[in-house]
C-alpha cells in the first residue's frame, strides 16, 4: 500500500511556534522523556502485568471486519486520532481493538435508542455515511480523497453538520456516531502504555502504591515535566478546540452548534 | 530500582479465592439443590444484596444469592487498568432515551458479586432529614414513608462495617463524626479546600469516604493507587464482596454466580414461590423460595418484575400501581475541570476524598427547589479523554495535545438532586438479550427544576475552580447514579412497596436496593442503599417465619440487630456531636 499523503508531506507534522519548521518524529512524544511505565512492570501485579504486556505485544487479529472495512476505518482514525509525530514503529493500533470488541459483540452496556448497533454501524452504516458525505463534498470515495480532502470530511461530523446521506442521519443520530467514533479511539489509544508515557500518567501502581500525592510530585520512578511549544500540523483542521462548557446537560452539549467557518 | 529484590510481583500462592490479598474463602460453598425450598431468595448481590445475605444468613435463615455476574477472585481477575475492567459493569443490552438520555454501564451498573460496591468511588454522606420529607418541606418530589431517625441507626452501624473514613466533625444534615480517621488529601482535594476556602465555603476533607485510611481486621490500607472505579484490588475500599459476602459464606448463605434471573413465579395463592433463571450455559433453573427478594437495582429490578407479568398481574409483577419502572433518579454529575499552571496528577489519590454540601438544601432566594453537593473526582486517561471531547469539542491534533497536559488538571464533580418523575422511567423494549428476555428501555428527561439546579450548580463549582486558581475551567455535563423505579410509600397506589420494601400487592415479595428510594438527595446513594437493606434484614428477621406461610403484615419498628453484624465491625462508636 502506497503510504499516506500525511506520511510523506511535513505539512501534515507538528510544528516548532518560532521557526514553524515540522518537528522530527519522534518515539515518544509528550513532557516526559525517558519514561516509561513498562520499566516498572516488575512491581504491577501478575494479572495487570499480563494484560498490558498482552496488549503491547501481540493485538488481537481482525476477524469482525473484512481487510476493506479495516483499512477504511484506521484512515478514520487516523483523522480522529492522528500519529505522524510518533516513528512508524511505534504508533498504536487502533483497529485490531475495535475489531475484537466487535467480534465477540461487546458493547458499552447500552445504545442510545437514536442510533443503531455497534456492528452494523462498523459494518455498513458508518461505512456507508462517511462515503456519502465524501461524495457529497468532493464526490469521490472517502479513500480516495486527498488527506486534507478527508480530514474536512471528518471535520463534518465534528461538528455535526453533515451534508449528505439525509436518509443515513434520520437512522443515526450524527453526534451520537461522532461520540461513538471518538470513544472506541480513545477506549483503545489511551489504554496503551505509549500513551501513558506520552501524557505522563503513572499506571498500574497495585501493590506498590504511589507515595507522593501532593502538588504533582512525580514518584521515584516518575520524571519531571520538560514541556515544549508545539503547533498542530499547518495543513491539519484539527488543531483547535472549542470551548462548549456554557452548555448545562448532555444533550445540549452534545449537539453543541459550532461557530460558522470560512471554507 | 528496576524490579524487587526477589523478581517480579507473583499471583496468589494459594488455591483459594481471594478477596484482596489478605482475604481468602474457601470455595465451593455450600449448594442448594433447586428443588430444596429455601427461605430467601435473592436476586441480585450487589450492594444491597450482599448486606441482606449476610443478615439473613448469619440470622440463621436458608438463603441464596442469584447473581448475574461472576464471583470475582480479585487478585486473578482485576486490574489496574481503564480498558481492562469492563467486566465489572453491565454489558447486557439495554435502549437509553429521552430528552436528556442516560449512559448507563461503567457510568452507573455494576455486575458480579459485590455489584454497584465493587466499582463506586465510595463516598458515603449520609441524607438529611430534610430528604425523607421533600414533598411536605418543598412541594416538589415525595416524602418517604420513613424518617432519618428511622434509619440513623443503620446509617451508624454500616458506616462502621464498612468502615466510613471521615472527619471527626461533619457539620452537614444532622452533624456527626467518623470512626476511623480521614485521609490525606490528593492534587483534587487541595484544589476543592483551595477554591471553597477562597470563598468561605466549608469543605470537608478525606471522606466521608468507605476506604480504609488504616488497616482493619484482614484489610489493608489504601496504597493511593487511584483505581477505586476499576475495583479496589487493595482491599481498601469497600465492598460487599469483601465486607459481608465472607461472612454470609461463612453462615452458609449459597451464591450462584453466573445465574441470570428471568421470571419470578406466582403461585396460586397470590405468593411467589421462586425464580426461574438461566445459568451460564443458557440452561434454564427454578429456585424454590419461601420468599423472594429482587435486589437488582434501579433497572434490572423493575425489568425482572415486568418480565414477570403474569394473569393477575398483566401489567408487571406488584404493579398494580402502576409505578414499577417509574420515578428513576438520575443525579446531576457535571464535572467541572480546571487546568492548573503547577502539576496536579489526578491520577494519584482515590477520586473521592473531599466534598461540601454547604449547598445541599432548599435556599429560597435560589430559584428552583433542593440543592446540590461538590465533590472531588479523579478522572483517568481515558475517562478524561472523553471529557475534552465533551468540553472541549477536542480531536485530532486538538485532543493530543489537551491529553499531553493531563497532569495539569484537577476535576471536581457536581453532584445534583434531579427530582423524581413519572415519566423517567424503564419499560421493556422489543429487543432481546442472550437469553430472550426482552431488555430494558431507559426514558430520561430533565424538568425545568432540574435544569436550574444544574445551571446553578456547575456555576457554583465553576466559582470554587477559579477560586483555586485554576487558569482554566471547562466542564463535561453529564449525570451520575441511579435510584428510584420500585419505590416504597404509604400508599400502595402510588409506590411498589411499603416502608420495608415489601411489596404492596404480593406478601412474600421484596425489593431491597436504590430501586426503593422516593426521592435522592444530592448524596451518593450506596451508604443509603446498604442502610436501607439492614433495616429490611432486621424487620425481616423481626417476623421470624410468620412471613413464609402468612399474609399478615406487621408494621411494628423491628429494633437494630448490630449482634448480627460481620465479626469485628460491631461494639465500636460512630461519634454524635452537637
Amino acid at each position: 500500500m502506497k503510504p499516506r499523503q500525511s506520511q510523506t508531506d511535513p505539512a501534515f507534522l507538528p510544528r516548532n511556534p518560532d521557526t514553524h519548521e515540522p518537528l522530527l518524529r519522534t518515539p515518544q512524544p509528550g513532557y516526559y522523556p525517558g519514561y516509561s511505565t513498562m520499566s516498572q512492570r516488575a512491581f504491577w501485579d501478575k494479572a495487570t502485568r499480563s494484560l498490558i504486556e498482552q496488549r503491547l505485544h501481540t493485538p488481537p487479529p481482525i476477524r469482525f471486519l473484512t481487510a476493506y472495512e479495516a483499512a477504511f476505518w484506521e484512515v478514520v482514525f487516523d483523522h480522529i486520532l492522528p500519529q505522524d509525530d510518533r516513528t512508524p514503529d511505534r504508533r498504536i493500533p487502533i483497529v485490531p481493538f475495535l475489531d475484537d470488541r466487535l467480534h465477540h459483540n461487546r458493547t458499552v452496556g447500552y445504545r442510545f435508542e437514536d442510533m443503531p448497533h455497534d456492528r452494523e454501524i462498523y459494518k455498513t452504516l458508518g461505512i456507508e455515511a462517511i462515503d456519502s458525505e465524501a461524495h457529497s463534498a468532493f464526490n469521490n470515495n472517502f479513500l480516495q480523497l486527498s488527506w486534507r480532502q478527508q480530514e474536512s470530511v471528518v471535520r463534518t461530523l465534528h461538528d455535526g453538520e453533515p451534508q449528505g446521506a439525509t436518509e443515513i442521519w434520520q437512522r443515526m443520530s450524527v453526534h451520537r456516531f461522532w461520540q461513538l467514533l471518538t470513544s472506541d479511539a480513545i477506549d483503545v489509544y489511551y489504554a496503551h502504555p505509549w500513551a501513558w508515557d506520552e501524557i505522563g500518567f503513572g499506571g498500574p501502581a497495585y501493590p506498590r502504591a504511589y507515595t507522593r500525592l501532593e502538588r504533582g510530585e512525580p514518584e521515584p520512578w516518575e520524571v519531571e515535566e520538560e514541556r515544549y511549544e508545539w503547533l498542530a500540523p499547518s495543513a491539519s483542521l484539527s488543531g483547535e478546540t472549542e470551548d462548549a462548557s456554557h452548555h448545562h446537560t448532555e444533550a445540549e452539549q452534545l449537539r453543541h452548534p459550532h461557530r460558522t467557518r470560512s471554507a | 530500582m528496576k524490579q524487587p529484590l526477589f523478581g517480579s510481583f507473583d499471583g496468589p500462592h494459594t488455591h483459594e479465592h481471594t478477596l484482596g490479598p489478605l482475604q481468602h474463602i474457601s470455595v465451593p460453598m455450600r449448594r442448594f439443590d433447586d428443588n430444596e425450598e429455601a427461605d430467601y431468595l435473592i436476586v441480585g448481590i450487589g450492594s444491597a444484596g450482599g448486606v441482606l445475605l449476610q443478615r439473613l444468613a448469619r440470622a440463621g435463615f436458608s438463603v441464596v444469592g442469584l447473581e448475574a455476574g461472576p464471583f470475582w477472585d480479585t487478585e486473578r481477575d482485576w486490574v489496574s487498568d481503564e480498558a481492562g475492567s469492563h467486566q465489572l459493569y453491565w454489558e447486557d443490552p439495554r435502549v437509553t432515551g429521552g430528552s436528556d438520555p442516560l449512559a448507563l454501564g461503567a457510568n452507573n451498573s455494576g455486575r458480579g458479586v459485590g455489584g454497584g460496591s465493587v466499582h463506586w468511588a465510595a463516598f458515603t454522606p449520609r441524607l438529611h432529614p430534610s430528604d425523607f420529607e421533600v414533598y411536605t418541606c418543598d412541594g416538589v418530589g415525595a416524602d418517604w414513608p420513613l424518617t432519618y431517625d428511622e434509619l440513623l441507626p443503620s446509617y451508624e452501624q454500616l458506616e462502621l462495617e464498612m468502615p466510613v473514613a471521615g472527619p471527626a466533625y461533619y457539620p452537614w444534615g444532622r452533624p456527626h463524626g467518623y470512626a476511623y480517621g480521614p485521609h490525606p488529601m490528593g492534587g483534587v482535594g487541595n484544589a476543592l479546600v483551595r477554591g471553597c476556602s477562597a470563598l468561605n465555603i466549608p469543605v470537608s476533607i478525606g471522606g466521608p469516604v468507605a476506604i480504609l485510611s488504616g488497616s482493619h481486621g484482614d484489610r489493608p490500607h489504601c496504597i493511593y493507587r487511584g483505581f477505586c472505579i476499576q475495583g479496589c484490588k487493595v482491599g481498601a475500599k469497600a465492598s460487599t464482596l469483601i465486607t459481608h459476602v465472607p461472612d454470609a459464606l461463612h453462615n452458609g448463605a449459597e451464591i450462584r454466580p453466573h445465574s441470570m434471573a428471568a421470571r419470578i413465579e406466582l403461585g396460586r395463592n397470590g405468593r411467589v414461590t421462586g425464580v426461574h433463571y438461566f445459568d451460564r450455559d443458557g440452561q434454564t433453573h427454578f429456585q424454590k423460595a419461601r420468599a423472594v427478594v429482587v435486589a437488582g437495582y434501579a433497572i434490572e429490578t423493575p425489568r425482572l418484575l415486568l418480565n414477570s407479568a403474569c394473569p393477575g398481574f398483566e401489567n408487571g409483577l406488584a404493579n398494580s400501581s402502576g409505578t414499577v419502572g417509574r420515578y428513576l433518579m438520575a443525579q446531576a454529575g457535571n464535572v467541572v475541570l480546571g487546568r492548573f499552571d503547577q502539576l496536579v496528577r489526578m491520577y494519584k489519590a482515590p477520586p473521592a476524598h473531599a466534598l461540601t454540601e454547604e449547598f445541599y438544601e432548599t435556599d429560597p432566594r435560589r430559584d428552583f427547589a433542593r440543592g446540590f453537593a461538590i465533590q472531588t473526582v479523579g478522572p483517568l486517561p481515558i475517562a478524561f479523554a472523553k471529557q475534552m471531547v465533551a468540553a472541549k469539542k477536542a480531536w485530532g491534533w486538538g485532543l493530543r495535545r489537551e491529553m499531553m497536559d493531563y497532569n495539569h488538571w484537577a476535576a471536581l464533580g457536581v453532584l445534583g438532586e434531579i427530582l423524581p418523575w413519572p415519566e423517567n422511567r424503564v419499560t421493556l423494549d422489543e429487543e432481546k438479550d442472550q437469553f430472550g428476555l426482552p431488555i430494558a428501555h431507559v426514558s430520561f428527561n430533565l424538568h425545568d427544576n432540574d435544569k436550574k439546579l444544574i445551571k446553578f450548580g456547575k456555576e457554583k463549582a465553576f466559582e470554587v475552580m477559579h477560586a483555586a486558581g485554576a487558569a482554566e475551567v471547562v466542564q463535561e455535563a453529564r449525570y451520575a447514579h441511579l435510584v428510584g423505579a420500585c419505590r416504597m410509600g404509604s400508599d400502595p397506589s402510588t409506590s411498589v412497596t411499603d416502608k420495608f420494601g415489601r411489596t404492596h400487592d404480593i406478601p412474600n415479595l421484596f425489593v431491597c436496593d436504590g430501586s426503593l428510594m422516593p426521592t435522592q438527595g444530592s448524596a451518593n446513594p450506596g451508604l443509603t442503599i446498604q442502610a436501607l437493606a439492614a433495616r429490611t434484614a432486621d424487620y425481616l428477621i423481626s417476623q421470624g417465619d410468620t412471613i413464609f406461610h402468612s399474609n399478615q403484615r406487621n408494621d411494628t419498628e423491628p429494633r437494630i440487630r448490630r449482634e448480627l453484624a460481620p465479626p469485628g465491625t460491631y461494639g465500636k462508636g460512630v461519634p454524635r456531636v452537637r
